[in-house]
C-alpha cells in the first residue's frame, strides 16, 4: 500500500498567466521502505512539487493523499510536525539557535512523545556525521554541508514515515554525497521510511529504487 | 510549554530589540505610575474632603420672596412686620420631624435664646451710667429737646415707650405736647443681653471644627443636658470669670434665674469682622447644650428662641428628594432648603483640575506609546518573517506561533513594567506630593487641630469627622497603592495586546513558502 499518492496533480502560480502550469497531470505513488528520486532540471518545478507534498501549498488541480487521506482535509500543522520530515533546499534552520536546539525544537513541536530529547538529538547528529562540539554551535557558524546534515537530522528527529529532501546533496562533495545517500538508503531499508529525494543529479538517481522525471509530462 | 521556552530563548537571543522595547515600556510604565498615583491621590483627597465635609442642607428664610410679596413704602413697614410675624418660624419639633429622614446621615441644630444677667456685665461698646439731671428751664426760653429712649430694651413685639417731646413756648401759655411712638419689632429677635446657643452635638459646632473658635482654657461642655457652658474669653476677662466658676442668667420675662458651670473659655479667632466694635460679635455668646434651651422653654414658653438646623445628607443624590420631603412635611413657602454643595465643589476644584490633567497626560502617553510599539512590532515582524516561515514549515500552528510572539512581548513588557513601576513609585512620592502638597497639608493640619480646638487634647470625643479624617489621611500617604498596580497591569496588558496586533495579523495572513523562497 502506498503511503503517499499524487492524483492528477497540477499547479499554477497565482500570478502566472492562466494556462501556464508549472506541471500538470502528475500521478506518482510512494511506498514505505523505498527510496525515490524526483528528477528535473533547474526551474522544472521540483521545489514547487515538494511544497505541494508537504502541504505548504495547495494543488491547483488534483489531490495529494497521505495514507489514503486527502491533505486538503487534514490538519497540515500536525502532518508536518509528525508524519513528514522535510529537508529544504535552503535548510531553513533558525540562525539564532544552536544546531542541537534546532533539532530539539522540532521534537518539541511534534505531537510524537519523545524521551531524553538531548541524547536522541546527539545520537541523530552522530549518525549524520556531526560532533558534539558542532552541535553546540550556532547555525551560521557551520558550513553549508554541516547545515544540510543538521536539516536531515532535524527531519528525522520525530521519526516520521516520510522523509522528503530538496537537493540534499547539492552542496556536498562526492564523498559526503555518498555518505548522505547511505543514510537515506539505510532509513528506507532498516527503518521502513519512505524517502523522497528531489534532485537533478544523476548520481542520486543511480542509487534510488524508483525515479520520477518531472520533465516527462 | 515549548511555546514559553521558545519565547524565553527568543527574548534572550534578541537582546537589542527587546531592550529597546523594554526601555519604551519602562518609560511608559514610569510616567503611567506617576500619573496614576497623582490621579489616585487626587481621588483620595477629594474623597477625604467629601468625607470630612458633609453635604449639609440648611433651611433659610427667603427674603427675596418676602420682598416680592410684601408692599413697599414707609407706610407698609408696620404691616409687613405684622405679616412677617405671622409666617410660622421653624420649631424644634419641625426640625426633629425633618431630621427623621432616610436621606440623612444625621442632623444637628443650634437652639438659641437670650437671657439677661444681674451679675454679669455685657461685653459692649456702650457703657450706661446714671447721672443726676440738672435741667433748668425758664418760661421765656424757646427750646426744642429731642426725646430720649429709656435704658434697656423694649419688650419684644409690642409697642415701646420711646417718644419725642417737643416743647413749644409762647410768651404767655406753655403747651407741652407729648407724642409717644410705637416701636415695632419682629417677634423673632432675641432680646436678652446674652445669647445662649444650645448645640445638639459636637458636630454642630462648626466654628470649633473649622478653627474659628478655639478653647483656650478648660474644655468644651461635656454634657448636653447639664447646666454647663463655655464662654468667650472677652466675657471672661471683663467679668473675671475662671473655669469652674458658676455664672447666673435671668429670664427677661419671668425673672427666673439659672446657674451655669463654666467648663471652658473660648477665643474667637475670626478676623473677618470688619466692624470697628470693641468686642467681637461672639463676645456675649454662651455655648450650652440644646437640652438646656428646651428646659428654659418648658419653664417659659414665651421665651423667644431661634433654631438653626443642619441636615447632613447621605449623598449628592439625596438633595432633591430631601428638600421635596421637607416641603411635603409642611415647610413654609417662605423657607428654602439650601446646601453647601457648590461650596464643596469649589473647594475640590483645584484637585479635580490636577486629576483631569493627569488623566489627559496619561491618555496621550498611552496613545503615543501604543503607536510607537505598534511600529516597532511591525518592523520586528518584517525582520522575523524568515523565522515565522521556519516555525510554520516545521508544523507550529498559527495560533501557537501568535501566542509565542505575544508572550515574548508580554514578558518583556511585564519586566519593564515592574521596573518602571518601582522607579515611578519613587518619583510619584515627590511629584505627587509637590503637586498636591497644599491640599494634603490642609487636610492634615485641620485634622490635628480639631480635637485641640475643643480643648480635648488627646481625650476621645464623640465627633464623627475627626475619625473619618484620620483614616483618609492614611490612605493618602500610600501614594502608589494596590489600585494603581492593578490599573498599571491592565494598561500593560492592553498595550501589549494592541501593539502585537501587527504580529497577530501578519502571522494569520502568512504563506510560509513565499517567505522561505524570498530567503533563498
Ligand atoms: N512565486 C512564484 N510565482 C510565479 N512563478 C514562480 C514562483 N515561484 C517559482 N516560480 C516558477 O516556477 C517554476 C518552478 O520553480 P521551482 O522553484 O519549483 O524550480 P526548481 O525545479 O526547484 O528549480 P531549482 O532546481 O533551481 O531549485 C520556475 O520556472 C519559476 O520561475
Ligand atoms: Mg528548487
Amino acid at each position: 500500500m502506498s503511503i503517499l499518492k499524487l492524483e492528477d496533480v497540477g499547479y499554477r502560480y497565482k500570478d502566472a498567466p492562466k494556462d501556464q502550469y508549472v506541471f500538470k497531470n502528475i500521478n506518482y505513488e510512494f511506498e514505505q521502505g523505498k527510496t525515490y528520486a524526483i528528477k528535473g532540471k533547474s526551474g522544472s518545478g521540483k521545489t514547487t512539487l515538494l511544497s505541494l507534498i508537504t502541504g505548504l501549498e495547495k494543488c491547483t488541480e488534483g489531490n495529494v493523499l497521505y495514507d489514503g487521506k486527502n491533505l486538503k482535509k487534514m490538519n497540515l500543522d500536525k502532518y508536518r510536525n509528525t508524519d513528514i520530515g522535510i529537508v529544504f533546499q535552503s535548510y531553513n534552520l533558525l540562525p539564532r539557535l544552536t544546531a542541537i536546539e534546532n533539532i530539539i525544537l522540532s521534537m518539541d513541536v511534534s505531537k510524537v512523545k519523545i524521551k531524553k530529547k538531548k541524547e536522541k538529538a546527539l545520537e541523530l547528529m552522530k549518525s549524520v556525521g556531526l560532533s558534539e562540539e558542532q552541535a553546540k554551535r550556532k547555525i551560521l557558524k557551520l558550513s553549508g554541508g554541516e547545515q544540510q546534515r543538521i536539516a536531515i537530522a532535524r527531519s528525522l528527529s520525530y521519526n516520521p514515515k516520510i522523509i522528503i529532501a530538496d537537493e540534499p546533496t547539492g552542496n556536498l562533495d562526492k564523498e559526503t554525497e555518498t555518505e548522505i545517500l547511505n543514510i537515506f538508503t539505510r532509513l528506507a531499508k532498516e527503518e521502513n521510511k519512505c524517502v523522497i529525494i528531489v534532485t537533478h543529479s544523476q548520481n542520486v538517481c543511480d542509487r534510488v529504487d524508483c525515479i520520477y522525471d518531472l520533465e516527462k509530462k | 510549554m515549548y511555546i514559553l521556552k521558545n519565547s524565553l530563548i527568543s527574548i534572550i537571543r534578541n537582546k537589542g530589540r527587546n531592550i529597546l522595547i523594554g526601555i519604551i515600556v519602562l518609560v511608559i510604565a514610569c510616567s503611567a505610575t506617576v500619573t496614576l498615583s497623582i490621579r489616585n491621590t487626587a481621588n483620595n483627597l477629594v474623597k477625604n474632603y467629601e468625607e470630612a465635609h458633609d453635604i449639609i442642607a440648611t433651611i433659610s428664610f427667603n427674603r427675596q420672596q418676602l420682598s416680592e410679596k410684601f408692599e413697599g413704602g414707609e407706610d407698609a413697614i408696620k404691616n409687613n412686620i405684622e405679616a412677617f410675624n405671622e409666617i410660622e418660624a421653624i420649631t424644634l419639633d419641625n426640625v426633629k420631624n425633618y431630621g427623621d429622614s432616610s436621606y440623612l446621615k444625621n442632623y444637628y441644630y443650634v437652639y438659641s435664646t437670650s437671657l439677661n444677667s444681674d451679675t454679669l456685665t455685657k461685653a459692649t461698646d456702650k457703657y450706661e451710667y446714671e447721672v443726676e439731671d440738672k435741667q433748668t428751664t425758664t418760661s421765656t426760653t424757646t427750646s426744642t429737646t429731642g426725646g430720649e429712649n429709656a435704658g434697656g430694651r423694649m419688650p419684644m413685639g409690642g409697642p415701646g415707650g420711646g417718644g419725642e417731646r417737643h416743647t413749644f413756648t409762647n410768651r404767655n401759655t406753655t403747651t407741652i405736647i407729648t407724642r409717644t411712638k410705637e416701636t415695632f419689632q419682629s417677634g423673632r429677635n432675641l432680646t436678652g443681653d446674652f445669647e445662649l446657643d444650645g448645640y445638639s452635638s459636637y458636630d454642630g459646632m462648626t466654628n470649633f471644627i473649622d478653627g474659628t473658635y478655639k478653647i483656650t482654657d478648660g474644655e468644651m461642655i461635656t454634657d448636653f443636658e447639664n447646666f454647663e457652658c463655655a464662654i468667650s474669653s472677652e466675657l471672661a476677662t471683663l467679668n473675671q470669670i475662671n473655669v469652674g466658676d458658676t455664672i447666673t442668667f435671668k429670664n427677661p420675662n419671668t425673672e427666673a434665674t439659672y446657674d451655669f458651670l463654666v467648663k471652658g473659655i473660648y477665643k474667637d479667632n475670626s478676623n473677618d469682622d470688619d466692624s470697628a466694635n470693641m468686642y467681637s460679635p461672639s463676645a456675649n455668646t454662651i455655648i450650652v447644650g440644646s437640652k438646656i434651651i428646651e428646659k428654659l422653654v418648658s419653664d417659659d414658653s414665651t421665651l423667644v428662641t431661634n433654631i438653626t438646623p443642619s441636615f447632613i445628607l447621605q449623598n449628592e443624590e439625596a438633595i432633591t428628594p430631601f428638600s421635596e420631603e421637607v416641603k411635603a412635611k409642611g415647610l413654609n413657602e417662605y423657607y428654602t432648603v439650601n446646601t453647601n454643595l457648590e461650596e464643596l465643589k469649589t473647594a475640590t476644584k483645584s484637585i479635580e483640575n490636577v486629576k483631569t490633567f493627569a488623566t489627559t497626560f496619561l491618555a496621550i502617553t498611552l496613545i503615543i506609546a501604543t503607536i510607537v510599539l505598534l511600529v516597532i512590532n511591525m518592523i520586528n515582524i518584517r525582520e522575523r518573517k524568515y523565522e515565522i516561515g521556519v516555525f510554520r514549515t516545521i508544523g507550529v500552528s498559527k495560533f501557537k506561533l501568535t501566542i509565542q510572539f505575544v508572550l515574548e512581548l508580554l514578558i518583556v513588557s511585564l519586566i519593564a513594567l515592574c521596573i518602571g513601576a518601582v522607579i515611578g513609585t519613587f518619583l510619584s512620592k515627590d511629584i505627587g506630593n509637590s503637586l498636591l502638597q497644599n491640599e494634603i497639608e490642609a487636610t492634615q493640619v485641620a485634622n490635628e487641630q480639631i480635637l485641640d480646638n475643643f480643648g480635648k487634647g488627646g481625650k476621645p470625643m464623640d465627633l464623627e469627622r475627626a475619625t473619618v479624617q484620620v483614616q483618609a489621611i492614611n490612605e493618602i500617604d500610600a501614594v502608589v497603592d494596590f489600585k494603581v498596580i492593578l490599573q498599571l497591569l491592565a494598561i500593560g496588558l492592553g498595550l501589549t495586546i494592541v501593539s502585537s496586533l501587527a504580529s497577530m495579523i501578519s502571522i494569520q495572513r502568512f504563506s510560509p513558502l513565499t517567505i522561505l523562497k524570498e530567503r533563498s
